[in-house]
């Protein structure tokens, strides 16, 4: 989680991740810093995030990422 | 048949009357009966490519459900004997097919929409190409039909067979209840652009009549009007004036009719879609917001996620995600890693798939270099905005602290509109030569008297009519201000005494009837003053 909160924090410092869990509906995060999450997700975790996984529902909160993010390590 | 005719107001009389009298479970069949009667009334042989469309993608989701059953099978069929290899063999199997068939319904649906809707751009371009290079042939200019709404039909459809591909949503069994989807005749003329998770169920469902719901949806409706009929036709023929004749105008009258159409496109278009979305409340239907007070927005990316919501959300899902995640993208943002450094190298990608992006909404909006014009601008400021927001905050604000100033956020909206107009003029102008030439009069020829020389008086608006013009966009900005400091002004309006809510109806009512602009040579507001 610390990981993934410094990756956060690089990509957006004025966001606080750890409380904050409506990032996608109150539109904290647009969708060019998803593009730029997902590259580097995909780059720390070695993971292929598709277009199928870009929902609210998974980039919504910190814990949401880290869980997006374990799912897509486990299915491989 | 358009919102603003007579036909139409007795049609929705006799639908509402029908749709809440016969039994609610068949609710949707009258509302598909009543939108294939509308859209046949506007063309019989268009409603054929509406058909195909219907048909194409219904058959399209079918075959990839019955893929996914096959597959299903055969990995139940295997159980515990196949191998971690079999079965990834047979995932991709399953996803080739399905990818050759929404390939195929892609290919079909889109290549209709860009031959009726493009061909002759595209031979009128290539005729000048080859007169260019002396070639002595030409390809034909033909006369096409352009069905009705195809932009959005066909955008709407091909949202729901790539969600079937992405899994995101269940093939649907019923082709009948699925026409409703393709066809549903508020949004077809003009959006929005609805996602079949949101509008099908709803669709679908049984509705029962409840008056608060109604009265909503009656008060959104005759805001539309409002914003249509007095507005919007009325700040219209200045705009024509202007843009007809722009070489007997200077500099900043073109500005100002400029900053004009803005309102003018503003309160048509979000007219146009309150009295659809007015429409489907009353039936009990949400369509999704396609505007969010575009001229509050702080930045030019702000600005797209306030207007046409529905066309950026859709070329946000289906065509800049897709493209910014492909491996072709992943693998360019490689080598341009290495070659312009870590910052730059992770963005040229982004800004290659926003380019692409804006250039399909661009040339969504017709056939005309001015609207690749248009796409490209908008694309290249939202990306400059993206790499010099920060560095303009820190010179302008100073610390911190002053990021939310009141002030430094209106200097950001007025700068925005500022960079909409100049988009503008690309939007409205005959073609891209015309809008370069008008833009080079605006800042070439400069008459800062402009607003006390009373041209705009001259302009096919006598005083009066310019002073109602003001006095109604003073009346829309004071309801969006308040509806973006987040007053729900409908449900606000519920709660006031019986007089004060009916005498506000009546007005409503009668400055439509009266102050509405109803075609060219009958300008109502003329049969008042003429009286005294």
């Amino acid at each position: 989680m610390e990981e993934l909160l410094r990756i956060l924090s690089d990509l957006r410092p004025d966001v606080d991740f750890t409380n904050n869990n409506k990032l996608i509906d109150d539109g904290v995060l647009d969708s060019f810093d998803i593009i730029s999450l997902v590259g580097e997700l995909s780059e720390q975790y070695d993971i292929e995030v598709g277009v199928e996984n870009l929902l609210p529902e998974n980039f919504n909160s910190a814990q949401a990422i880290l869980a997006l993010v374990q799912r897509l390590q486990d299915e491989d | 048949m358009s919102f603003t005719s007579f036909e139409f107001f007795v049609f929705l009389l006799i639908f509402f009357a029908v749709y809440f009298l016969i039994p609610k479970k068949y609710q949707w069949i009258v509302t598909l009966l009543a939108s294939y009667i509308f859209y046949v009334y506007a063309s019989l042989p268009a409603a054929l490519f509406l058909i195909f469309t219907t048909v194409s993608t219904f058959y399209t989701g079918v075959l990839m459900g019955k893929a996914n059953e096959q597959y299903a099978k055969t990995l139940a069929n295997g159980g515990d004997k196949l191998t971690r290899e079999q079965k990834k063999l047979y995932k991709a199997e399953n996803k080739d097919k399905k990818h050759q068939i929404l390939t195929a319904a892609l290919v079909a649906n889109f290549g209709i929409l860009a031959f009726l809707k493009y061909f002759n751009f595209f031979a009128s371009s290539t005729n000048s190409l080859l007169d260019f290079l002396s070639i002595d042939t030409a390809l034909p200019s033909l006369s096409l039909l352009l069905p009705l709404g195809i932009s959005f039909y066909t955008f709407q459809s091909a949202g729901y067979v790539i969600d079937v591909y992405r899994g995101k949503v269940a093939p649907d069994k019923n082709i009948a209840k699925f026409a409703l989807f393709v066809s549903y005749f508020p949004q077809i003329v003009q959006g929005p652009i609805g996602r079949y998770d949101e509008l099908a169920g709803q669709l679908y469902a049984p509705h029962k009549f409840d008056y608060t719901r109604v009265k909503f949806g009656l008060q959104l409706a005759l805001w539309g009007f409002f914003k249509k009929l007095v507005i919007a036709d009325r700040a219209a023929i200045i705009v024509n004036t202007v843009f007809d004749n722009y070489l007997d105008y200077k500099g900043l009258t073109i500005f100002f009719t400029v900053l004009l159409y803005c309102f003018q496109i503003y309160c048509d278009f979000s007219g146009g879609i309150d009295v659809a979305r007015g429409i489907a409340q009353v039936m009990g239907i949400e369509l999704r917001k396609n505007f969010e007070r575009p001229f509050f927005a702080t930045s030019v990316a702000d600005f797209w996620r306030r207007w046409h919501i529905s066309l950026s959300e859709w070329t946000r899902d289906y065509i800049f995600y897709p493209l910014s995640l492909s491996h072709a993208f992943a693998r360019l943002g490689r080598s341009s890693r290495k070659i312009l450094g870590t910052y730059l190298g992770k963005l040229l990608p982004t800004f290659l798939a926003m380019l692409i992006t804006f250039l399909v909404v661009g040339i969504w909006h017709g056939a005309n270099w001015k609207y690749v014009a248009y796409g490209l601008y908008n694309g290249i400021l939202i990306f400059m905005g993206i790499l010099f927001e920060p560095f303009l905050s820190r010179v302008f604000t100073q610390d911190n602290a002053k990021i939310n100033s009141f002030s430094w956020r209106f200097m950001k909206i007025l700068g925005t509109l500022f960079l909409i107009c100049i988009g503008r003029y690309f939007s409205r102008a005959d073609d891209l030569m015309t809008a370069l030439r008008m833009l080079k009069r605006t800042f070439s020829i400069f008459n800062p008297w402009v607003l006390s020389e009373g041209v705009f008086s001259q302009l096919g608006l006598n005083e009066k009519n310019l002073e109602l013009l003001l006095v109604s966009i003073l009346v829309l900005l004071v309801v969006d201000i308040l509806q973006e400091k987040g007053y729900s002004l409908r449900e606000k309006i519920a709660e006031q005494n019986i007089v004060f809510r009916w005498a506000l109806y009546f007005t409503a009512i009668f400055a439509v009837l009266i102050f509405g602009v109803y075609g060219i040579d009958y300008v109502a507001t003329d049969f008042i003053y003429m009286g005294f």
